[in-house]
């Protein structure tokens, strides 16, 4: 299939914002869709989406009962096949909170959501980018005012039909100066047919703020997920990361975080768990501009059957980005002889005062354990469940919303039958 | 009745070494049996084969415990039905607890015995009482299975999971080796108060010292993947004062 064939299938996507028109422009003429070839693509194919005959379908969800995360109390915001449902979404929110779909934004607020939609992602440049604000048919705004706390998380909920439907899904989130929120963008895919979803965040965190942004990928079994989020942040901001991929065939994540202030605390976390044939690709980068900032990474995967996985991590520390404090490790577990993972920690350093470490493990599960929580009365299977469990456990320590750490517990525990 | 524990020509090898080359012993209810010798001679392999490790492989010889084929039982099958072995290196497992891993232990046995899951009240209280057996902090109990525990702590923990699982056979591989006293004391005391007339033990030591404090009912001494003398307790004080030459020289006249 031509780039010409694959784009005219989004073609009669009606354009919300000037922005779409020009990033068709880009994708229909100069760009082209990464290859192998391309180092930042080098383990991950992408023809087979590129080649794809995808649909645009209307369905009816009536209940989100089966695509909640059980217990979650939540600010909810969903879209089903990136069309807004209002049906299904939250309607009150916390005066200080305003959360839309750009569909029903208001005039004045289509303007401030262009002061940053499409400001801080690359779209002329990497073509899955690019495609999503030429087809997005709607995006999530979020907004924090400042000063404010929001007590509940926001919950951005993606829902596919599978169906062979394609979603460029667009998220922004704004969160005011000393304000604080957790989002959680949640990406559920249905049914066995092969779909794409798409999806681009540009997360800004004003100075002051703290934020977490939970990225949890439920994804159909044959379906793929490219997940593009950018960070930029303000001074004496904190701002986390924690992805965890849970099904999908294949999925590729580019977590970007651009530190613009001093004194920021950056933390990239993330838990990839594949079997069969599925194919994981984590790549991270970290720009320190300014001095004093930290940054904490830390990628965990367990890689069963034919799966494969993919870890690309980067700091770059600037010339001026001296006092930076820069941590990143990769640690993975192959359960089985044909599983495979590819990861690559970088360091790029050009200021010459900082601390900066970067590492990577890869190995089987301690049979020594095994064994010895066997010889205590626990199956094989038992006791490697545990072991897995509590490889992943740091990292799933780190959650602080209670229903979603116990929904990524329980699908660890479910994941591995060895 | 069926046997307790009878070992009869067991033979087992690791990477093509024969290291077991014929172990014959019986224990009855009720017993303590220690089991001493030198370095090398095949202590830590029995130990490892009654409780099922899989690197060794048995060549020759049969278990039988309480009616079951033994070797042919899987290591949590053997747990289960009340085989212990208390390690001479508990394996750090970070991210375990080492009380919520009891409980699953506790649950599995109990499943294997037609009972439901302990409740939650009647765990806590036993993990109270099994914790002062063994002067166990309470704070160990509640961390990760050994991590960043001293020498002593993990000795002291495997013997509270041991009163904790109540096993019909206790295996305690050189329990005391790094022991100071006051550990040894607390070790040996745990061990003496789980004893009762229907379950035994089987003490794997270098030293006649722990066995000031428990007390063997019979002393074997294994050479060279045999056992080559038995006796009663006092056989641990001769080889403790004479060392175990006499015996190898013993065995070479004969």
């Amino acid at each position: 299939m031509s780039k010409q064939d694959f784009l005219s299938q989004f073609d009669q996507i009606t354009a919300l914002l000037p922005l779409q028109g020009k990033a068709r422009a880009i994708i229909h003429n100069g760009l082209e869709f990464p290859t192998i070839r391309d180092e930042y693509w080098k383990y991950t194919r992408t023809a087979s989406i590129t080649s794809s005959v995808f649909k645009q379908n209307e369905v009816e969800i009536q209940s989100l009962e089966p695509f909640m995360i059980p217990k979650l109390d939540a600010h909810m915001i969903v879209f089903v096949n990136g069309e807004f449902s209002k049906q299904l979404s939250s309607s009150e929110f916390p005066n200080v909170l305003k959360i839309i779909a750009l569909s029903k934004a208001s005039a004045i607020d289509k303007d401030l959501i262009c002061q940053h939609l499409g400001k801080h992602i690359d779209a002329e440049k990497h073509a899955f980018n690019t495609l999503n604000t030429s087809y997005f048919k709607d995006a999530a705004y979020v907004k924090v005012e400042a000063n404010a706390s929001i007590e509940k998380p926001v919950c951005v909920l993606n829902i596919s039909s599978g169906q062979k439907q394609a979603v460029n899904v667009r998220n922004l989130i704004v969160i005011g100066e000393n304000a604080n929120v957790n989002v959680i963008t949640q990406f559920e895919g249905r049914g066995n047919e092969d779909a794409f979803t798409n999806s681009v965040s540009e997360v800004v965190v004003a100075s002051g703020a703290h934020g977490g942004l939970y990225i949890v990928q439920n994804e159909g079994e044959k379906s793929s997920h490219i997940n593009s989020t950018q960070i930029v942040q303000e001074k004496d901001s904190t701002f986390s990361v924690i992805t965890f991929t849970k099904t999908g065939k294949l999925v590729r994540n580019n977590l970007n975080f651009s530190v613009k202030g001093e004194g920021c605390e950056s933390n990239m976390y993330g838990v990839y768990f594949t079997r069969g044939n599925q194919h994981v690709d984590n790549h991270t980068y970290v720009d320190h501009l300014v001095p004093n900032c930290n940054s904490n990474e830390l990628y965990k995967g367990v890689m069963a059957d034919k799966s494969t996985g993919v870890f690309n991590g980067k700091i770059m520390v600037h010339k001026d980005a001296q006092k930076t404090n820069a941590f990143q490790s990769n640690q993975n577990v192959l359960l089985s002889d044909t599983a495979s993972i590819y990861t690559k920690p970088e360091l790029e350093i050009y200021a010459d005062d900082v601390k900066c470490s970067h590492g990577c493990t890869i190995g089987q599960l301690d049979e020594e354990a095994t064994f010895y929580l066997q010889s205590r009365g626990l199956s094989k299977d038992d006791a490697n469940k545990m072991l897995i469990q509590a490889f992943a456990s740091d990292i799933i320590e780190k959650i602080e919303i209670e229903p979603l750490r116990t929904s990524i517990e329980e699908f660890v525990h479910r994941q591995f039958t060895i | 009745m069926s046997d307790f524990l009878k070992i009869k020509g067991l033979k087992a090898s690791i990477d093509g070494n024969q290291i077991l080359k014929g172990i014959d012993l019986e224990i009855k209810p009720g017993e303590v049996h220690a089991i001493m010798g030198p370095n090398g001679s095949g202590k830590s392999t029995l130990s490892s084969v009654l409780a099922g490790r899989e690197e060794f492989e048995v060549e020759a010889g049969e278990v039988s415990f309480l009616g079951h084929n033994l070797l042919e039982l899987a290591p949590e099958e053997r747990a289960r039905e009340g085989v212990f072995l208390a390690f001479q290196y508990p394996v750090e497992i970070p991210g375990v607890s080492n009380i919520n891993f009891l409980k699953a232990a506790i649950n599995a046995k109990r499943k294997h015995q037609g009972l439901d899951d302990i409740s939650a009240k009647e765990f806590m209280m036993m993990v109270k009482e099994k914790q002062a057996l063994v002067e166990l902090k309470q704070s160990l109990a509640n961390r990760s299975v050994n991590e960043g525990f001293s020498g002593g702590e993990k000795k002291r923990n495997e013997i509270f999971q041991m009163a904790m699982l109540d096993p019909k056979l206790g295996i305690l591989d050189e329990t005391d080796s790094g022991l100071d006293i006051d550990a040894l004391k607390i070790v040996a005391n745990g061990v003496n108060k789980l004893k009762t007339k229907d379950n035994a033990f089987i003490v794997i030591t270098h030293y006649q010292r722990l066995l000031n404090y428990i007390v063997p009912d019979f002393v074997h001494v294994l050479y060279n993947g045999r056992i080559v003398k038995s006796g009663d307790k006092s056989l641990a004080l001769e080889l403790e004062s004479k060392g175990y030459d006499w015996i190898i020289n013993e065995l070479e006249h004969a």
